[in-house]
């Protein structure tokens, strides 16, 4: 099964900017994100909690989307469930009309590499590589793994400001910064959904509003689907779609 | 507490079982030391039976002295029984197979002997001595462990080699030599069997071998052995058995045996004649301890003394006529009047005479026509420096004749010659030397029927003792005129007052007490158990360290948690410090039990697969409760160090990092570290290595060593270096090696742990392999550990006559068809004086060690390799130094490296001190030390030292033999059929050599396994990390997957870098190791167990994957979510 999209954008590096949106917005066409009726419980030893039931919705390449809701309302599972991180126990979910479930663990693992961007609340970015190689980390995964990843790593921590420090290692950054490289991660591999949980949970308000915009330009340059889980109304204000966990059922607001 | 220990019963149960394990090796060390020891004092304790103190004399003595000692009050005061008894050193022989047993110890014993064992069937002694009273062939029992060798069944026939004894030492002129007079052939018939314990192992000597024992009846031995009534030993023992322990240097023995000693057990006579009381000796020459106890009684006693030397000439010469064998005494003049008139003819009394002057008596005179002034040439024999017989002449001036009254008239001034005095005629002469029976004419038959064997000559003492000088005195008889009445009686008991038993040597020796003292070992094997475990002992440390450490970092931020709602660090430290104390007490406690489980194990090897070290199944397990404290204390220090260590590492992370989980620092500055100390380790490498290069072959060991020891410091410090440069993904490399390359560079320090602790396993177990030494066969180069020779033999009863020699060969009854192959070896023949085996063959702390004596062509001949020698004056030979003087009671000596160091636990210019044969304190001095030679049972002196201060060991017992190339064979097979009844034994040095290699061999074996046990221990330790790691980055591997990365890949990784740092260690290690071998592998008779080697490297690292393996699969099947959630 070829995921690889490299061909498409191999040339990619030679446009401009708007070009590249441009090239992306053909390409969004083809980006797809469909649930239907997914549910997912965890059993205790006493009981059995449904976290989610019945969620459904669906989203193309170029959408972006904020889920809301009180905490332990599902919205984290919810987004492992569309990241391919955790199984629904019910329901389906179809990424560019792929059932990624059915897949083996090694064509998953692809599946992800290629399709999935993470973004986290902890930027999780490994120690004891420099900025650059967090980036790089996953095109490692895979041979052959894009021949030009070095490049766009670089022009990647360009756009999100770090160019100047691709050397240095994680603990040398700052939280925001961190978080950029995250981002830029995220993105190496041109996902067709980019993921991310409570993105500027722990950043101060101003950093996380340049995040925040950072997050939007690259997604609006990239045209991907982009969800992202939020407690903050102002990240949520950014975004056209919005959507409610509740008692874990999902409403569109 | 208890809940913290429940909840992490996991991780607890581990600390316990490292703190198990290194309790138990650790005690377990502790016990085998134990073992050996309380195993050689049950050996002591069953050899010797009730046997406290035993006297063992060269000198047969009465019988009776033992009732005698037994009737003294004092002695029922202390002591319950004295038993007599004849203990020889023999060998035999089956007739039918001709199997044939040296080194066997030959008991006339009686029914006492049995009883001071406590015997399984006292019954069957009594048969015993009841069937040796029953005519025909003497009924022989055997133990076991000569029975087998000899493969005789009851009723065969037995024949025993044993010295034929005699008075007369055989070094001297009228000692005889011949196979016929020295070698006593007893045939007995075997009707018993003794099993190899109890009476059945009894032996003297402190060694663990069982020995090999003959039994006859006293009386049947005596009678063999022509010495009715006589025994040479006595074994005594205490009245109270716990009292053996204590010294028998309070001296009441030894004074209960003087008082009742008589002057015929030391062989001294005394004669009374009318006026005086001739003083003479069983051995015909005085003891200069017997000629200073006269003189100084007689000085008492104010009585005068003659002096006689006297002395048997083979021709007395002048003006052409001779005069055949004739005695000649050597006396001080004027004669005392007591003593006979000795006057010359004319009346005139003897005056005192010149040195060069003779007094011919007047039949002799006339025989040979001499005037006064005449020269006169006396011939005669003297013994030469190998006991041979050499024949020498003095020119005499005639200085008057004597007459042949009163003095000068008496035949009693000659000693009783064997084989001479006793002949009715001269023809009937059976001297011990050669005589011309053609020489003797009518008159000297005529002479003989009248004076018998009077003096017909006399010179001046001085001049006697000059020509006749022997090594066992220069007198024959001495005089006391009398001065009172009853005075033999006086005089006897003066001399019996200023003779000390022990200048004669009766001396009674503490055996039991020197057993039990010696059963403490020449090598402290706990200690040694210990070296061999030490890597064990580290690694289980190390693993309590570490697990204890995964324990606390699991509870970190319970740790930050505490710190944060106000508790101290030290109080955290002291709560956590207490659960590890209960933690490895209580896992000491197991280990206890392990430790016992352990040491049997040991124990078992030792008796096993490692019997070649101790040379006997015999060792068991004994369990101390001492060390089992002792062992529980020190493994308990040992873990808690390891714990206080891990919680002053944590101690420095600060609160606020360990609530996130932080326990670990990076330190960035170590690589500047690194690299300073491999720069100085390789300049230290190098240096050293200069140095091997420009030393001579024995320093370059040490310093080859001191080069592969720093280039493994040099090596792990570049690998830390290096380790810490890999700050960049190599896009060189595969890109699973570069991650996982990166992944063992991100914990440097923990990385460098994993390396240094299989790099330096493997750099013990390699280096120990790569020091076995086998023997390179067929090659002899005189400078090695053989000597150059081929073969090396003993025999049991000393040969008097030179190898080398065609006529010594002819008297030892070699044919004339071995004379091509015995000319073309050649013979060096060395003194023995028996003695404890100094090697490390023996278990025992040898007390008093064999001594060779070294004849001169064997110093001027040379070989060997010296570890080290005293001076670098005799550097072209160094055997010279044994001739060389120290001091008069100071003895140049040489030992083998090994035993002088490890066995006697003395050096180079060190002294060993024991008793020579005249009772006195003599210490041997280490001037030179032998290089893993054929000489480690033996203490080696100048042979013409050993016969000034042993003079009453005659011959050679011991042999070097150079052999053509490939004939060794059959020269020890000729000298030991030709040589059977002396029992010689001749081995090659290549086999001598390699059984105490064998020893030295299963020592570095019992190193490697256990060494490899560590190995395997320390593996698990690095699964710890392994496992560390992983669990550390499970978020991190989470993160991977969810980055797309396969769990294949992962686990790739993973294993990929745990296997590069264990093949990094091995590779390390293994580097160095043989560096520092390097000229151990490029000497001779290395001999490097590459197929051990081959297997043991491997499997650490099969190990090692093993481990990380498990980790691995372990790490990477954690869930996915709560993995990155717990991040």
């Amino acid at each position: 099964m070829a995921f690889c999209f490299d061909a498409k954008f191999e040339n990619a590096g030679r446009h401009g900017i708007n070009n590249i949106i441009l090239l992306n917005m053909q390409i969004a066409n083809s980006i797809s994100l469909k649930l239907t009726q997914v549910a997912k419980h965890f059993e205790t030893e006493t009981r059995r909690v449904e976290v989610l039931r019945d969620v459904s919705f669906a989203m193309t390449g170029g959408e972006a989307l904020t889920i809301m809701g009180p905490s332990g309302s599902g919205k984290s599972t919810l987004l492992h469930l569309i990241g391919t991180l955790d199984q629904p126990s019910s329901g389906t979910i179809e990424i560019n009309q792929q059932t990624p479930f059915a897949l083996s663990e090694p064509e998953l693992a692809r599946f992800r590499n290629q399709m999935i961007g993470f973004i986290f609340q902890d930027h999780h970015l490994l120690p004891q590589f420099s900025v650059l190689e967090n980036v790089l980390v996953p095109t490692w995964a895979f041979k052959n793994n894009h021949q030009d990843a070095p490049k766009r790593a670089h022009e990647l921590l360009e756009r999100v400001g770090l160019s100047h420090r691709l050397e240095h290692r994680p603990a040398e950054l700052s939280g925001g910064e961190r978080q950029r490289v995250a981002i830029a991660r995220a993105l190496i591999n041109r996902p067709s959904l980019l993921l991310c949980d409570e993105p500027t949970g722990d950043l101060d308000q101003k950093t996380a509003e340049s995040v925040a915009a950072l997050l939007l330009e690259l997604h609006r340059a990239e045209q991907n689907i982009l969800i992202v889980v939020t407690h903050s109304l102002e990240l949520a204000g950014r975004f056209n779609r919005r959507l409610e966990l509740r008692d874990g059922t999902c409403v569109e607001a | 507490m208890r809940r913290s220990l429940i909840h992490y019963w996991r991780i607890n149960l581990a600390v316990i079982f490292g703190a198990a394990i290194a309790t138990a090796v650790l005690t377990g060390a502790l016990l085998v030391g134990d073992s050996v020891r309380g195993s050689l004092r049950q050996l002591t304790l069953e050899r010797l039976g009730q046997i406290d103190e035993a006297l063992v004399t060269n000198l047969f003595f009465r019988q009776e002295l033992a009732g005698n000692l037994a009737a003294a009050p004092r002695f029922k005061e202390n002591f319950s029984s004295a038993v007599p008894v004849i203990m020889l050193l023999g060998s035999a022989v089956h007739p039918t197979t001709q199997a044939r047993a040296s080194n066997i110890n030959l008991l006339g014993i009686d029914q006492q002997f049995s009883s001071l064992f406590n015997s399984d069937s006292p019954q069957m002694w009594q048969e015993f001595i009841a069937k040796s009273a029953e005519p025909g062939f003497p009924a022989i029992a055997l133990n076991e462990a000569l029975q087998k060798e000899l493969g005789a069944k009851i009723g065969d026939h037995v024949l025993v080699f044993v010295q034929q004894q005699t008075e007369i030492p055989r070094a001297s002129l009228l000692g005889r030599r011949e196979t016929s007079d020295l070698v006593k052939t007893i045939r007995c018939k075997l009707t018993h069997i003794i099993p190899n314990h109890g009476i059945g192992r009894f032996g003297l000597r402190p060694h663990q071998t069982q020995p090999l024992n003959a039994y006859v009846s006293l009386a049947n031995l005596q009678r063999a052995l022509a010495q009715q009534q006589r025994v040479n030993a006595l074994f005594v023992s205490r009245r109270n058995a716990a009292s053996a322990s204590t010294s028998s240097a309070d001296g009441v023995l030894q004074n209960i045996l003087q008082e009742n000693l008589q002057l015929e057990d030391l062989g001294i006579r005394l004669r009374q004649q009318e006026n005086f009381v001739a003083i003479e000796s069983a051995e015909i020459i005085l003891s200069p301890t017997l000629v200073n106890a006269v003189q100084t009684a007689s000085a008492e006693l104010q009585a005068p003394v003659q002096p006689i030397l006297t002395y048997l000439a083979n021709t007395i010469e002048c003006k052409g006529r001779l005069l055949p064998y004739s005695t000649i005494a050597a006396i001080t003049a004027p004669v005392a009047k007591a003593f006979g008139e000795f006057k010359l003819i004319g009346g005139s009394p003897v005056t005192e005479l010149a040195e060069d002057e003779i007094l011919l008596n007047q039949w002799a005179s006339q025989d040979l026509g001499t005037q006064l002034g005449d020269t006169v040439k006396v011939t005669y024999y003297t013994v030469g420096a190998r006991e041979q017989l050499e024949t020498k002449s003095f020119s005499f001036r005639v200085a008057g004749m004597t007459a042949i009254t009163g003095f000068g008239a008496d035949s009693s001034i000659t000693p009783e010659f064997p084989g001479i005095h006793a002949a009715n005629d001269m023809d009937e002469w059976d001297p011990p030397f050669p005589v011309n029976l053609n020489l003797i004419r009518p008159q000297d038959e005529a002479y003989w029927d009248q004076y018998r064997a009077t003096p017909k000559a006399f010179i001046a003492l001085p001049t006697g003792q000059k020509l006749w000088n022997s090594r066992f005195g220069n007198l024959t008889a001495l005089r006391v005129a009398n001065s009172g009445e009853n005075f033999q009686a006086l005089l006897q008991k003066k001399l019996l007052e200023k003779i000390k038993p022990e200048q004669l040597g009766f001396v009674f020796q503490p055996v039991k007490q020197q057993g039990l003292a010696a059963a403490a070992g020449a090598t402290d094997f706990g200690m040694l158990f210990i070296g061999f475990s030490w890597f064990l002992i580290v690694s289980a440390a190390l693993l309590v360290g570490m697990l204890f450490r995964l324990g606390v970092e699991q509870r970190a931020k319970e740790i930050g948690i505490l710190l944060a709602v106000g508790f101290s660090a030290r109080a955290v430290r002291r709560r956590l410090l207490q659960e590890g104390g209960v933690l490895v007490g209580i896992g000491g406690l197991l280990g206890l039990i392990g430790a016992i489980g352990y040491a049997a194990l040991l124990m078992f090897g030792l008796r096993t697969w490692w019997v070649d070290a101790v040379g006997a199944p015999s060792l068991f397990l004994h369990v101390n409760a001492t060390s089992l404290i002792i062992g529980y204390i020190a493994a308990i220090a040992v873990t808690m160090f390891a714990i206080v260590w891990t919680l002053r590492q944590l101690g420095k992370i600060p609160a606020p990092a360990l609530l996130h989980g932080v326990t670990t620092r990076e330190r960035l500055t170590r690589s500047r570290l690194s690299q300073r100390v491999a720069l100085v380790a390789l300049v230290l490498a190098a240096i050293m290595m200069a140095l091997a290069i420009f030393s001579n072959e024995t320093a370059a060991v040490g310093w080859f060593f001191g080069t592969g020891t720093f280039l493994l410091i040099a090596l792990l410090a570049l690998f830390s270096f290096w380790l810490r440069q890999r700050r960049q993904y190599d896009s060189g490399l595969n890109r699973i090696a570069s991650m996982a390359i990166r992944y063992g560079a991100r914990r440097p320090g923990r990385s460098l742990l994993c390396v240094a602790l299989v790099g330096c396993a493997c750099f013990v177990i390699v280096a120990v392999a790569a020091n076995r030494r086998e023997p390179a066969e067929n090659e002899f180069a005189k400078n090695s550990g053989t000597g150059g020779f081929a073969l090396a033999a003993k025999s049991d009863i000393p040969l008097h006559y030179d190898l080398n020699t065609k006529r010594g060969r002819e008297e030892l009854g070699f044919a004339e068809t071995d004379t091509t192959l015995l000319n073309a070896a050649r013979f060096f023949s060395l003194r023995l004086l028996p003695g404890d085996d100094a090697s490390c063959l023996n278990l025992y702390a040898p007390q008093q060690p064999r001594v060779l004596g070294v004849p001169a062509d064997l110093v001027q001949r040379g070989g060997f390799q010296f570890q080290k020698i005293g001076t670098v004056a005799f550097k072209d030979n160094p055997w010279r130094l044994l001739e060389h003087e120290i001091a008069p009671d100071v003895i140049p000596a040489f030992g083998d490296y090994n035993s002088v160091q490890w066995i006697l636990h003395l050096g180079l210019g060190k002294d060993l001190v024991r008793r020579n044969g005249l009772g006195q304190e003599i210490k041997l001095r280490f001037v030179g030390l032998l290089a893993s030679s054929i000489f480690q049972s033996e203490v080696l002196i100048s042979e013409a030292n050993f016969l000034k201060h042993f003079p009453a060991a005659s011959g050679y017992a011991y042999f070097l033999i150079e052999t053509p190339p490939l004939q060794n064979e059959i020269v020890a097979q000729t000298l030991e059929q030709n040589l059977r009844d002396y029992g010689f034994d001749a081995v090659s040095t290549a086999a001598l050599l390699k059984n105490f290699q064998a020893v030295e061999n299963t020592y570095l074996s019992v190193f490697q396994t256990l060494g490899g046990l560590g190995l395997l221990l320390g593996t698990l330790g690095l699964g710890i990390i392994l496992i560390r790691n992983v669990i550390e980055r499970r978020g991190e591997l989470a993160l991977l997957r969810a980055l797309g990365f396969r769990r294949a890949t992962l686990m790739q990784m993973l294993l990929l870098e745990n296997s590069f740092l264990i093949l990094a260690g091995i590779l390390i290690g293994s580097v160095a190791a043989l560096v520092a071998v390097a000229p151990h592998l490029a000497s001779r008779g290395a001999q490097v167990p590459w197929l051990s080697l081959g297997v043991t490297l491997p499997a650490v690292l099969l190990v090692g994957l093993t481990a990380s393996g498990i980790s691995v699969l372990t790490a990477t099947r954690i869930a996915l979510l709560p993995a990155l959630k717990a991040e």
